[in-house]
């Protein structure tokens, strides 16, 4: 069509809206194929992410019973997963070059997120630390460095900010094992750290508001958990929101030396639950209040 | 999270937050002038056939000054964020191919193309990834141009001008044929789509109220 002339005939019409109806009919084709690419990285994320929890809670193999064995096996294991998730980034990344990363961006972040959530909890078991954009930018990138796509900021912050409620179900579950306390503290420690940091980056991002609320609830759970599990089945009566606190409070007053309170809580949740070390902490009642959940611990 | 990482995304954030803002006050100028145009266009149904050249000429300034504003925000957008940012502006965008469109109906009963439109606007094609003027964007000014045929044709009618409901007729039919062509998915675009063939049923009654009556020829069309 030239640019000259405009169109007076049906006939003109029809032969543009021909061309329309090919550029959406592509663009909607497009759209569907990201989602459905997304959906597969969704799943197998979810994957890695069971993995890494069934490693961490394994009591049956004798042969890793500290927590760097078994974490350096969770790794390992984890890592060829999360391979196969990158390869299918690479896979659709040439559906996503130029100005059309943007155009589809919501079609891919929700896998993307799950996926960021899986490798951050990789990185974390593997180096107590939080993964950077940088490197989660370097795993969705070819070897000569080449970017599949731009990874954008909300995604890496809303992915990271769902590692805060894997992390509380990895120090429940745990809990009952021999130095799962000090390790339920040192989780505790981080989400805590998470919260801060992530808190100034809430005005900028819609969605973090509502996750932050989750990642306080998660914390919360952290740090009732090291409590409740201890002294329910020691048959204690204290309130249940003293939490983490009580177990230093507690100890002091039974004269127990850390180690013997470890195995007697392991023996107590053994008899007592069997083998359910789920994460499933029950929750008296909802906290309005964020920041309340926070002042007991160290 | 280290110290470089939490500047680093830091200063991503505030970098967005502030592009954000330096965008929007370009829309809101973008905004400003769209408005002016569809409220002076409003004055087409009561304005005499003999005079409306002169309300055109009135509205034709301000659409050539929309070049400044879409260059504007074609300067702001980085390279490849078209999509990210253009939600900001679509709704203005909309109201300028629909002020388009309709300038050139009034002065030639015919159409705009998208890249006489995009011409119009000033909106280069080497800004393909920073400013573009998308289909989707084009058929929604589409369809607000039918939505203002359909008034059109019964006002014109009260002007006396009992020819315009025929010419509004066709054109309207033969853009809808077109419109009949598209795949649309249940999206903004379906709905407004849809509103459609109310237009058109408005303009088939003048139409028929006219013919009755024996008020205009009506042509073998």
């Amino acid at each position: 069509m030239s640019k000259q002339t405009t169109l007076n005939t049906r006939s003109a019409i029809i032969q543009v809206f021909d061309g329309f109806r090919n550029e959406l009919d592509d663009h909607n084709d497009r759209r569907e194929r990201l989602i459905k690419s997304s959906r597969d990285v969704t799943n197998l994320s979810k994957k890695v992410i069971f993995l890494l929890h069934r490693i961490m809670t394994d009591d049956a193999s004798p042969e890793d019973q500290d927590d760097h064995a078994r974490a350096a096996r969770a790794v390992s294991k984890s890592r060829d997963k999360l391979k196969e998730i990158q390869n299918l980034f690479a896979g659709f990344s040439h559906e996503l070059q130029g100005e059309r990363f943007w155009r589809y961006q919501r079609a891919v972040s929700p896998g993307l997120q799950e996926y960021i959530e899986a490798l951050s909890f990789t990185y974390y078991l593997e180096t107590g630390r939080l993964i950077s954009y940088h490197e989660v930018q370097k795993t969705l990138s070819d070897a000569e460095g080449n970017n599949y796509f731009p990874l954008s900021v909300e995604d890496y912050l809303l992915g990271l900010s769902d590692l805060t409620g894997e992390l509380m179900r990895y120090a429940i579950s745990s809990i009952p094992r021999r130095g799962g306390r000090a390790k339920a503290n040192e989780v505790c420690a981080f989400v805590r750290n998470c919260k801060a940091d992530f808190e100034s980056f809430t005005p900028y991002i819609r969605d973090l508001r509502k996750k932050q609320n989750v990642t306080s609830q998660s914390l919360e759970k952290i740090e009732d958990g090291v409590y409740l599990r201890v002294f329910r089945h020691l048959s204690l009566k204290v309130p249940c929101y003293l939490a983490a606190y009580a177990v230093a409070v507690r100890s002091s007053e039974y004269d127990l030396p850390p180690e013997i309170l470890d195995d007697l809580v392991s023996r107590t949740m053994s008899s007592a639950f069997g083998g359910d070390h789920g994460g499933s902490t029950r929750r008296k009642r909802p906290r309005e209040d964020d920041q309340e959940g926070m002042e007991y611990n160290d | 999270m280290d110290s470089a990482n939490l500047d680093f995304i830091n200063r991503m954030l505030e970098q967005d937050s502030e592009l954000r803002e330096k965008i929007k006050d370009q829309v809101t100028e973008f905004d400003k002038k769209t408005r002016t145009m569809t409220g002076l266009l409003n004055k087409i149904h009561s304005t005499p056939t003999a005079q409306l050249p002169l309300l055109l000429d009135s509205v034709q300034p301000i659409l050539e000054s929309c070049k400044e504003t879409t260059g504007a925000i074609a300067n702001l957008v980085p390279a490849n964020q078209f999509w990210r940012w253009k939600e900001m502006w679509s709704i203005s965008l909309r109201n300028a191919v629909f002020s388009a469109t309709l300038i050139e109906y009034l002065r030639s009963g015919t159409l705009l193309t998208l890249p006489q439109v995009s011409d119009i606007l000033g909106i280069q094609p080497e800004w393909q990834d920073k400013f573009t003027l998308a289909a989707e964007d084009y058929l929604h000014g589409l369809i607000s141009l039918v939505n203002e045929l359909s008034r059109l044709a019964v006002n014109s009618v009260t002007l006396g001008n009992y020819e315009e409901p025929l010419r509004i007729s066709a054109f309207v039919k033969d853009l809808f044929a077109g419109f009949t062509m598209l795949n649309l998915k249940n999206d903004a675009l379906r709905r407004r789509y849809d509103s459609l063939k109310y237009d058109i049923k408005k303009i088939e009654e003048v139409v028929y109220d006219i013919s009755l009556r024996k008020l205009a020829p009506v042509s073998g069309k």
